[in-house]
């Protein structure tokens, strides 16, 4: 038996209410997530000890979704909406305007120094403010709303965040005229 | 046996009394609307001025919550309910309108005059009811959407007030048996709203007649298609609509468990439909004795973490089950082998909706509204280049025409182009087919197209219809759970095909090449790989000329990549200097006064367009000799 580090027992914890074969994975990789921002290798494991999988099938499963991620998240998330109605003002656009200003190759990327990143946002129902971007911060679980975007708006909103500028800085950007 | 009606009566004579001081609460009341929109429209720094004006001036006036009555385009909006019961709608309410809003609400009526949209119920002189503005014009009656504006979502109080879970109660009571209340949605024409249409009351049978104790009652809240938000509305705007009618389900199906697998983009949908299913546990009427008669039925929320193919039925059981959430060949079929390999019975939310309707008011009630052969009311939700934004309840068979002509008609004084039903599996039917188009599954099959769940956009002339195929040729490609060939990989050639023609680079068996795509698409295992080739499909049917012209090099829209370039038209213009600026790829070349744009480098991402507008044009690209390559 390894010993039990600290992170393991932090994780141990975050796990614990969950059950083997009781449909407590996708639960159980959601509140790891929460906490720690990912799914850690380490996390894994003890996601399998805790619900009597094998660590393949956890890693399986998590990599089958959109949302689980295995390396740290950037300080601020950029989440671009794919939908329709964003598409048809510009999003596509957009979208590249935000990789080529982040200096990315697709979605999704991170900047090198972590600050930024540019995730796949799927529609949720707001389309009269499309086209848009949701904001994310894991550290301190916020999210914001980023409506009405043009290229423009969305080209200096990522140029505040890249070159360390506030979410709240970054949407003021986005809103001026 | 303790009558379950009894309980019933208990609940409601205390649900009747909150419910009526909140309905005439002895001094006005502020509620703002809270849901996914109404959020992302600012709605929670509205609410946060409108309370710091009240605290500051110490007024008279009290704050709550509703959901968004469906008007979308004026979020965020606030309700005002005056001691007399009177209701008002007013939007969009910023932050700096809250000072007019609470005094219109304390005693200085007029002040927020501007911004009223009409009365939700009551009578207010020179304030038109609600119901009669015109993107209320098709609804006859709300059913679905009876609540909306008239309570508390997250109050169960208010949902029993207004008749809730008075069937259900009947119903365990033993006052019918479980036949009977399949039948009674049979009768009534009660079929899926998730895409496949089948009868509720019969695909409850199957579960009904399976063997073992452990049945699974199993909700598909995944609404995976971008542009539909009806189930969100539900969840969101009545969560105990749902409960209800998985309550009803439970007893039907004999289930003493079940689960509501709901998608991770809708986190107020999570944390509303979690708190109704606590305080429906509380009250009794969910959990181990429901209604006092001893039977069970214990309700779990599964949240999905962003898979589309999780929406399809086989896919979505495997992600309850904790494996990879990849569809699968049918049969075995849920009722056989569904969640956690247990006999299960999956239906969309809005299926489970209407379930309490046509069990308290009939089969006969149900079918006043709809067509012949589709009965009922259904949501839908209207986006795209429109000018009003919005969900609304209409009777099955309303034209399209008239739909269109309810959201405002094209935006920006552009022309209907393209008609997007069904999300990424569904359609791209012409502007030429709206007339003939009408709110029924059996009206878009001569289009080869299909209605699908509720989300309805509309595409003006300014955008190519190819900028949508490859849009939802992407999807299906990366939302593919690659069991098939035929889909991962066919929907990636297909994706390829899409953009090189987009490029200006089409090839002449480009076409033939993706009929054949199509047609192999067809033999995948699920409804996933099957249905993804047939937007494109479409666009080869419908839009052919807007292809050949794509394969030309030519786009009236002015949209495609390779049709178009985009030109300093005016270089003394000062405003290029801000274009140059804004370019995030340094496409500009020469010195101030003598800009020019090198297409090469350029990502015709538009920023330059839209900060000098004129200045800088995008326009057709100059017919330059081409040739096609052969293969
Ligand atoms: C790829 C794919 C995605 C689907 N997504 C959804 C969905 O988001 N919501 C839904 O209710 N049905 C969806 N369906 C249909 C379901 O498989 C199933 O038919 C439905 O949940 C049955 O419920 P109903 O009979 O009440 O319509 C999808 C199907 C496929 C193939």
């Amino acid at each position: 038996m390894p010993l039990e580090t600290e992170a393991r027992a932090q994780i141990r914890a975050i796990v614990a209410e969950f059950r083997p074969e009781h449909g407590d994975l996708l639960a159980a990789m959601h509140q790891v997530q929460h906490h720690l921002g990912y799914l850690s290798r380490e996390a894994m494991e003890v996601i399998a000890e805790q619900l009597g999988l094998f660590p393949a099938e956890v890693y399986g499963a998590a990599s089958f979704y959109e949302e689980f991620r295995f390396t740290p998240p950037a300080q601020t998330n950029i989440r671009w909406c794919s939908g329709p109605a964003c598409r048809l003002k510009n999003g596509g656009g957009i979208r590249d305007a935000l990789l080529a200003t982040l200096g990315l190759h697709d979605i999704p990327g991170d900047t090198e120094d972590g600050r930024v990143g540019l995730i796949l946002g799927q529609c949720n129902g707001a389309c009269e403010i499309a086209p848009m971007v949701w904001l994310e911060q894991h550290s301190t679980h916020r999210v914001e709303f980023v409506g009405n975007l043009n290229a423009a708006r969305a080209i200096r909103m990522a140029r505040t965040l890249r070159d360390g500028g506030t979410i709240e800085a970054s949407i003021e950007e986005a809103h001026r005229a | 046996m303790p009558d379950a009606l009894e309980r019933y009566e208990a609940l409601r004579a205390s649900a009747n009394a909150a419910y009526a001081a909140w309905r005439s609460p002895e001094r006005p009341r502020i509620d703002v609307a809270i849901d996914q929109s109404s959020i992302s429209n600012g709605a929670l720094r509205t609410k946060a001025a409108l309370e710091r004006v009240a605290t500051e001036r110490n007024t008279a006036v009290d704050f709550g919550r509703v959901h968004g009555y469906g008007m979308q385009w004026v979020h965020p909006t606030v309700q005002i309910t005056f001691p007399d019961g009177a209701t008002v709608l007013y939007g969009p309410v910023r932050e700096a309108d809250a000072a007019a809003i609470v005094d219109e609400a304390t005693g200085r009526w007029g002040a927020a005059a501007a911004l009223r949209l009409g009365t939700i119920t009551g009578e207010r002189a020179g304030v038109p009811s609600i119901r009669q503005h015109p993107f209320f014009a098709l609804e006859p009656e709300r059913r679905l959407l009876k609540n909306l504006g008239l309570t508390d979502p997250e109050s169960l109080d208010h949902y029993i007030a207004r008749d809730g879970y008075r069937a259900s109660a009947r119903i365990f009571g033993r006052h019918l048996s479980e036949e009977i209340v399949r039948n009674t949605l049979n009768e009534a024409g009660l079929t899926g709203r998730g895409g496949a249409n089948f009868p509720a009351g019969t695909k409850w049978g199957f579960l009904f007649g399976a063997p073992g104790e452990e049945h699974y009652l199993v909700c598909n809240a995944d609404e995976g298609d971008p542009g539909a938000w009806v189930n969100r509305v539900v969840m969101e705007g009545d969560p105990h609509l749902l409960l209800e009618g998985m309550l009803i389900g439970a007893y039907g199906t004999k289930s003493k468990a079940g689960f509501i697998y709901l998608r991770d983009e809708y986190p107020l949908a999570i944390a509303r439909m979690e708190a109704a299913i606590r305080d429906a546990e509380a009250a009794g009427i969910l959990g181990d004795d429901i209604f006092g008669t001893g039977m069970e039925f214990h309700l779990r929320v599964i949240r999905g973490a962003g898979a589309y193919v999780c929406g399809d039925e086989t896919g979505l059981l495997a992600s309850i089950s904790d494996e990879r959430g990849m569809p699968r060949v049918k049969p075995p079929f849920p009722a056989a082998r569904g969640a956690l390999n247990k006999p299960s019975n999956v239906n969309n939310v809005e299926t489970y909706a209407n379930v309490p309707l046509i069990a308290a008011h009939g089969s006969d009630w149900y079918r006043e509204m709809g067509t012949k052969a589709q009965s009922g009311t259904k949501i839908f939700s209207f986006s795209g280049d429109i000018v009003r934004t919005g969900f609304m309840e209409v009777p099955f068979g309303v034209s399209l025409a008239k739909v269109l002509e309810a959201c405002g008609g094209i935006a920006d004084g552009r022309k209907l182009h393209a008609i997007q039903p069904g999300g990424p599996l569904g359609s791209l039917v012409p502007a030429s087919a709206l007339d003939k188009l009408v709110l029924e599954p059996a009206s878009f099959l001569p289009y080869d197209a299909m209605l699908g769940g509720g989300g309805i956009v509309f595409g003006s002339d300014r955008t190519n219809v190819l900028v949508l195929a490859e849009m939802f040729a992407q999807f299906v490609e990366e939302e593919s759970c690659g069991r098939c060939t035929t889909c991962h990989g066919g929907n990636q050639r297909k994706t390829e095909i899409i953009r090189r023609v987009m490029d200006g680079d089409g090839r002449r068996d480009d076409e033939p090449n993706l009929m054949m795509i199509d047609r192999t698409i067809q033999f995948s295992n699920c409804a996933h790989g099957q249905l993804s080739p047939k937007s494109m499909r479409n666009v080869l049917q419908h839009f052919h000329a807007e292809y050949e012209a794509a394969m030309r090099g030519e786009d009236a829209t002015l949209s495609l990549r390779g049709a178009t370039r985009f030109r300093v038209a005016q270089p003394r213009d000062p405003r290029v200097e801000e274009a140059v600026a804004i370019c995030p790829v340094a496409a500009f070349r020469g010195t101030p006064g003598a800009r020019s744009i090198d297409d090469a480098t350029c990502i015709h991402c538009q920023a330059c367009t839209d900060v000098a507008p004129g200045a800088v044009v995008r326009e057709a690209k100059p017919a330059a000799p081409r040739m096609v390559p052969i293969g």
